[in-house]
């Protein structure tokens, strides 16, 4: 019976190529674009899945007055781990971090550096379960001095030699210090949030009593709960813990949450100073993707159930014969849901195939490493066959009721009915396929426009040809100097931290006409031609001085107003020349202009109220040098050369400070990656199935066509007669699309300080786009048989 | 013993305004062996009969006894099941399927009555000998001729060895040589035994029969039992 059904299908399938075509095409795509996305899925959701304790990550929310928007920010104080477990029983264990960048180490004569080391308790092992190769977990950071390596680390220093035990000296731009190797760990695995090459005893780098020091936030704290411990339940107490040892006022403008570790990676977008959180995605956009993906799919199966319940009239015959010999109508029903489950089967062959093909694409369009191998992942393998033979039995459910149930009676007769009514649920799926698809287009439109938008924003100063390098600290002045003599560098100036970063906050203080006024805002130390170097607008006072380092301050215009609040008539002018300090008062140090509001972080979030300092006592972290943009080659190798002779110690590395702004918007453009993908993934299988229901409705009407003719309509007549039954579903379609377009979108951009207009011309273009190529879809099918010879189509009927 | 045995048979087609009586309280018996030609003009209901004697239709009222089982109150399943193991259609209109080969055709009612495979080879064989298109038994329904299709569909309608054969105009489509052939076909189907009741408009045709019963208006008229 089996080998009768498979006969007959496989049979069918060929003789009715475009059918089977655009079905087992349409299918495929939409199931390659359902595992690539399962796979990113997978991805996402595994990360840090390796770790088996109850940990969470200790994140504070900052809204002090003065700040525009309150802030999540990652960090947290030194002595909060310690205190926490003191205080709190269900607080088991806790450990903290903080980083050091491009740490060279050295052993005998070989020097490396390792681009992140973490400065951890020893805690680190009991709580992460980053696998230790050699060293035991319990001990392993406890000796003062106590250094970690990974197994590349390691190896790049040691070689074949066995590290354990051996003496390290470990250098980073600011001090030396020696270390010995008391443990050797796995390669931190792709699925970390927590990236790094080392870890070194965090109390070697602390100095006496920085341990203590309540106010300062610079550390990573993560906690470790007891297992039936209730994380709301315990925020909820921590207010009157910062209460007891801040004093009652730090709950004004500070508070405390915690972050459980497997939602780190997903649940952090808005999270800032979140420095170590390897490419962060937000877990609405992964649930995004698969919605989509599972609306690819979707539409694909709409083309068999439309495509099958179409061409229903040519298996009634096969039915009709069936009943009369006996069979029951389950058996039918089995035989045609037997059927559409095979076809699923050869759809997901070629998905296979097509996901091999497109598998190195999709990476580098996500910059993702996604590796599909089955055998290795049982839960792909159970899903690919449980979700072939649910699309399959989805598709095939209502095609196989609707071609069971022909009356075998009538159809032996040749009577099959074709009245409009039963292609009303055919209709409804073809409005739902388009809906979909437009929505897609316009998303597609908006997210794209969204996005430019926000990278070529007027952000306040001027960022081409800049290149910023890091760490040069206590040889700035010199880099600098020998920089300026080429004139390929156009200007050199420094900063504590880039644009492009959100900055650190703290207090400053203004004393004006009435008593002195405190308040929070970022702030950024500078050289005193970063203003110029970077064209920002001054609106009142003048620029910082050589003279005035250490002295002068500046206020962007969000600041000003602040200042201004209680005076709101006077002018920024008024501003210029009052004192103005951060945290001793100094006499001297005064505000000597106010300049115009620039976006120095991600245009995400709104402009902070800020304040530059014009001081270089210790030099710069990043160094803004302003090159030649005809003769960029030439500039990086100058620049190279000449770092190399002033800081031979480190490697010379650098960024673009346009590159450093197209990160920022990372996540944001693999969003728009992905959608317009899938848009268009989306918009091919529906025109497919268009495609192949104007075949079939022009060959239903053959006769019909035939006498028009014969009564004298024209091609054009024919054509428009045929068509326009769809192109009215597909404006349908459209007028559905748009209000839910519209809302979902608006939403989206939400998420976006700075955002673009939503016009309606997007709508109708979209409605024009989707309406045009269901035109081209329809009328290559409907002129084929418009201009056939009537003679030919009334004599074969 | 009688093959079928109905009773003032009704079937009443309605619309939302109409009613009309295709069949209106019939009452014959057919015997085993016996062949009867059901003839009258378009529209007397001799068709709408056909149809429920071979269970493929319901009857709205009187009582039908298939081999002696009431069968009017059979729900679908149970009159496929008895179609199934009892009786043979042929069609106007060959209806063979186009995707399957001759003896592809032929091997379908024995695939769903369970017969193991090489059972049915020899069944197949046999049943395609006999009509004597063996020859042509891997080759599809549009490369035979018309009288070459209703042979096949004869030898489908028997190779399940039913007790009935019903046959709604198997002529109608075919030249009268054509028409001769698969007329002496049934014939010697049912003089090896076979029940068969033939709904025809041709008088040529029915007298290849053992007896007549012409219908007006959804009646019996006359009943001829030929000598």
């Amino acid at each position: 019976m089996f080998k009768n059904y498979l006969k007959i299908a496989l049979r069918n399938l060929w003789k009715n190529k475009i059918f089977s075509a655009i079905n087992i095409i349409g299918l495929s795509l939409g199931k390659a674009v359902c595992i690539i996305i399962i796979l990113f899925v997978q991805y996402e959701k595994n990360f840090d899945s390796i770790h088996t304790k109850n940990i969470y990550r200790l994140d504070e929310v900052q809204s002090w007055e003065g700040m525009v928007e309150p802030q999540d920010v990652a960090l947290s104080m030194p002595p909060m781990g310690p205190s926490l477990k003191n205080d709190f029983p269900q607080v088991k264990n806790y450990t903290r971090f903080f980083p050091l960048e491009m740490t060279g180490l050295a052993y005998n004569d070989k020097k490396v550096f390792l681009k992140t080391v973490l400065c951890t308790d020893p805690t680190f092992f009991e709580l992460f379960d980053f696998k230790l190769l050699k060293g035991d977990k319990k001990t392993v950071l406890t000796q003062p001095n106590s250094v970690v390596l990974t197994e590349e680390s390691a190896i790049k220093l040691f070689g074949t030699e066995d590290p354990m035990g051996k003496s390290l000296s470990s250098h980073n731009r600011m001090d030396t210090l020696h270390f010995t190797v008391t443990g050797i760990m796995e390669n931190v695995p792709e699925n970390s949030h927590l990236q790094f090459n080392g870890l070194y005893n965090l109390n070697s780098i602390f100095k006496h009593g920085q341990d203590k020091e309540w106010g300062s936030n610079y550390m990573v704290t993560y906690l470790e709960l007891s297992k039936d411990a209730n994380a709301k339940l315990l925020e909820s107490r921590f207010p009157a813990f910062l209460q007891k040892y801040m004093g009652k006022d730090i709950t004004k403008g500070y508070k405390l949450f915690l972050q459980p570790l497997n939602k780190i990676h997903s649940t952090s977008a808005n999270i800032t100073h979140d420095y170590y959180n390897y490419k962060k995605f937000d877990e609405t956009y992964t649930n995004i993707f698969f919605v989509i993906a599972l609306i690819v799919l979707v539409i694909a199966c709409v083309n068999f159930i439309n495509l099958s319940t179409a061409r229903a009239a040519r298996r009634s015959k096969e039915v009709g014969i069936k009943k009369a010999i006996g069979v029951s109508r389950h058996q039918l029903v089995f035989q045609f849901l037997g059927e559409s489950v095979f076809l699923s089967f050869i759809a997901m062959a070629l998905a296979i195939i097509l996901v091999n093909v497109f598998l190195p694409f999709a990476n580098n369009l996500s910059s993702y490493h996604l590796t599909f191998f089955f055998f290795g992942n049982p839960i792909l393998l159970l899903l690919l066959v449980s979700g072939t033979i649910l699309v399959g039995v989805i598709s095939g459910l209502y095609p196989a009721f609707y071609l069971s149930s022909f009356k075998s009676v009538k159809v032996l007769k040749g009577i099959t009915s074709k009245g409009k009514n039963k292609s009303f649920g055919r209709n409804a799926l073809i409005i739902g396929q388009f809906a979909s698809a437009t929505f897609l287009i316009i998303a597609t439109i908006f997210v794209v426009q969204q996005l430019s938008f926000i990278r070529k924003k007027d952000t306040g100063f001027n960022k081409d040809h800049v290149l910023i390098i890091s760490g040069a600290y206590k040889n700035y002045q010199k880099l600098k100097n020998a920089l300026e003599e080429s004139p390929l560098i156009k200007g050199v100036t420094g900063s504590s931290q880039r644009l492009g970063n959100n900055f650190h906050q703290g207090g400053v203080n203004f004393k004006g006409s009435g008593s002195v006024k405190n308040c929070a805002s970022s702030f950024v130390f500078i050289d005193n031609d970063f203003i110029s170097l970077y064209q920002m607008k001054i609106v009142a006072g003048k620029d910082f001085t050589e003279q005035g380092n250490g002295k002068e301050y500046m206020v962007n215009e969000s600041l000003a107003k602040e200042l201004l609040k209680d005076e709101p008539k006077k002018s920024y002018e008024s501003l210029i020349g009052k004192r103005f300090w951060e945290n001793e008062e100094d006499t001297l140090s005064t505000l000597v202009g106010v300049v115009k509001d620039f976006n120095f972080n991600s245009l995400h979030n709104k402009i902070e109220t800020l304040c530059l300092v014009n001081n270089k006592k210790n030099g710069f972290h990043d160094v803004s040098v302003k090159i030649d943009g005809t003769k960029t080659k030439e500039a990086i190798e100058f620049i190279g050369t000449t770092y190399k002779t002033i800081i031979p110690n480190f490697p010379f590395e650098y960024q673009f400070l346009d590159e450093h702004f197209e990160q920022l918007y990372e996540a944001d453009k693999k969003v728009s990656k992905v959608v317009t993908t899938l848009a268009m993934i989306a918009i091919i299988i529906a025109c497919l199935g268009l495609l192949g229901l104007a075949s079939y409705s022009a060959e239903n009407r053959v006769k019909e066509i035939g006498i028009r003719k014969v009564l004298g309509a024209s091609v054009s007549n024919i054509v428009s007669l045929l068509s326009k039954d769809f192109l009215k579903l597909v404006l349908l379609a459209n007028i559905i699309s748009w209000p839910i377009a519209w809302y979902v979108l608006n939403a989206w951009l939400q998420n976006y300080a700075y955002r673009i207009d939503m016009s309606g011309w997007v709508f109708v273009l979209a409605g024009l786009t989707s309406l045009l190529i269901a035109i081209i879809a329809i009328s290559s099918q409907t002129f084929k048989a418009a201009i056939i010879n009537p003679v030919k189509n009334l004599r074969t009927e | 013993m009688s093959v079928i045995n109905i009773t003032d048979l009704e079937k009443i087609y309605r619309t939302e305004e109409v009613e009309t009586v295709a069949l209106n309280k019939i009452s014959f018996e057919i015997k085993e062996g016996e062949f009867v030609a059901i003839m009258g003009p378009s529209g007397c209901g001799k068709s709408t009969l056909l149809n429920i004697l071979g269970l493929l239709d319901d009857l709205d009222g009187g009582s039908f006894k298939f081999n002696d089982v009431e069968v009017s109150g059979f729900n679908e399943r149970k009159r496929a099941d008895m179609r199934k193991h009892n009786i043979g259609f042929v069609f106007q209109s060959f209806n063979l399927i186009d995707e399957l080969t001759v003896f592809e055709n032929v091997e379908l009612p024995l695939i769903y009555t369970g017969i193991a495979t090489a059972e049915r080879k020899k069944m197949v064989d046999e049943v395609l000998d006999k009509i004597q298109i063996a020859h042509r038994r891997n080759h599809y329904p549009q490369q035979l001729s018309g009288g070459q299709q209703q042979r096949v569909a004869v030898a489908r309608a028997v190779v399940n060895k039913p007790k009935l054969i019903l046959a709604d105009e198997p002529t109608g489509n075919l030249d009268s040589r054509n028409g001769n052939d698969v007329m002496q076909l049934l014939t010697d189907l049912n003089e090896q035994g076979t029940t068969i009741i033939m709904v025809t408009h041709s008088e040529h045709d029915s007298r290849y029969t053992h007896r007549v019963i012409n219908m007006l208006d959804g009646q019996i008229v006359t009943q001829n039992i030929k000598v």
